[in-house]
């Protein structure tokens, strides 16, 4: 290969290293690596994309952009400008109802709607890849969630306002925070959600199990917990923590 | 759809819309309204669950398909086979240049970038997608992205430098944060 091919792959390896896993590139690393010409150049083009990168994320959406979409979505406000017409919301308002309705008719029985909510949220989060910082006192966490003789419906050593307080990623579901903790196991990723059990009492305890497209979630009651467990790895992966 | 889960696909990726909106219509204006437009169109085709894992492909095409059909294709949407070949070296001062310019000169500068490379190179800087999931959100060729991108990224670096001299928006560097947008 030579530098100016390598210089052509290389100029499309994003700068935050989200490509380090593709093996597309790994001839043209290596060979940045081997050649100090070529290696001069990977680093001026890698500060220049992130110099980019971290100019476009200033560029913040005008105020009430996201309340736009959403009350457009809820089918309860005007429409916004160029947006489909009244009659179009009341139609879309129609087909929420009709999905919501086939969603629910689809879900696996025994689950109460509550627990297919909450569980859709995680999924959906998990599906989203907003998978972000864990805090100092998650770390003590995640390595007893990630031992591999730990059974998770035994009870979770979680102290979630300490996990909030250190920069566990925490997100909202019905009002009620929920933090998020990553866990490795057996080679597999595991996405752990874990809410106060105060903020959920409907939620059945025993564990509910979900699969939406190539997800599998777990969730289920504690002694203080309601927790959450979405992953790729299948249901029967996650049967196996329990 | 849960109204929950709506809530959290826009969270999610309405920023990022914005910001590859516009950079393709330029005004403001219009890049908020094929944002809305775009989640729109998520809602009626009644995309749920299922389709979530692909959600954000799903919605950088649709935004990119909406901003096709909303305007004419005019003369600057020229073929690859018209376009001068890219300028791949890149300069320490070209990284100085980009570091010091605010935001709003950035995306001035990357305003003027010819269409067929503004798009891929949009994407490419915002990082939410890889080569491949550009060359799919876009529907070309790998090749054909990686190209864009190359020659995008000169049209670009000459672009900020005629944004830097010529307009004078060059603003004293105080540290890692830049002067945000207004």
């Amino acid at each position: 290969m030579s530098n100016d091919e390598a210089k052509f792959l290389l100029g499309a390896y994003r700068a935050n290293g989200r490509d380090a896993g593709d093996a597309r590139f790994g001839p043209a690393l290596a060979q940045a690596q081997a050649d100090p010409a070529l290696g001069a150049w990977f680093a001026r083009a890698q500060a220049h994309d992130a110099a980019m990168a971290a100019k476009l994320r200033q560029v913040t959406p005008p105020a009430g952009l996201r309340e736009a979409i959403l009350a457009g979505a809820r089918a309860s406000a005007r429409p916004a400008r160029r947006w489909p017409t009244p009659a179009s919301w009341l139609a879309l308002a129609a087909g929420f109802a009709v999905l919501l309705t086939a969603t629910l008719a689809l879900w696996p029985g025994r689950a109460s709607a509550e627990s297919e909510r909450l569980a859709a949220f995680a999924i959906s989060d998990t599906a989203n890849e907003l998978h972000g910082s864990h805090g100092g006192a998650a770390g003590a966490l995640q390595a007893s969630l990630s031992r591999p003789d730990a059974h998770l419906a035994a009870g979770l050593a979680a102290d979630i306002a300490t996990l909030r307080a250190t920069g566990c990623r925490t997100v909202s579901f019905a009002g009620h925070d929920l933090v998020e903790v990553c866990f490795q196991r057996d080679g597999h990723w595991f996405h752990c959600y874990i809410g106060r059990r105060a903020d959920f009492p409907a939620l059945p305890s025993g564990p509910v199990f979900t699969e939406r497209a190539r997800f599998a979630a777990a969730g289920w009651t504690d002694a203080g917990h309601y927790v959450v467990i979405v992953s790729e790895a299948g249901l029967d992966a996650i049967k196996h923590l329990l | 759809m849960s109204s929950e889960v709506f809530t959290q696909l826009v969270d999610a990726h309405y920023a990022a819309l914005y910001r590859f909106a516009l950079s393709l219509a330029k005004r403001p204006e219009d890049a908020g309204d094929l944002v809305q437009q775009t989640f729109f169109i998520w809602a009626t085709k009644g995309h749920g669950l299922r389709e979530a894992a692909k959600a954000k492909s799903w919605l950088f095409t649709t935004l990119y398909r909406e901003f096709l059909h909303g305007r004419r294709r005019d003369a600057r949407a020229m073929s690859l086979e018209d376009l001068p070949p890219g300028e791949s070296d890149v300069a320490a001062e070209d990284v100085d240049r980009a570091a010091r310019m605010d935001a709003a000169a950035v995306v001035a500068a990357l305003q003027e970038v010819d269409e067929v490379f503004r798009a891929p190179l949009t994407l490419f800087y915002l990082e939410e997608l890889s080569y491949a999931e550009i060359a799919e959100t876009l529907e070309v060729p790998i090749g054909t992205v990686m190209s864009r991108l190359s020659r995008g990224k000169a049209q670009l670096r000459a672009a900020l430098a005629r944004e830097a001299g010529a307009k004078g928006k060059v603003v004293p560097f105080d540290g890692a944060q830049g002067r945000k947008q207004a």
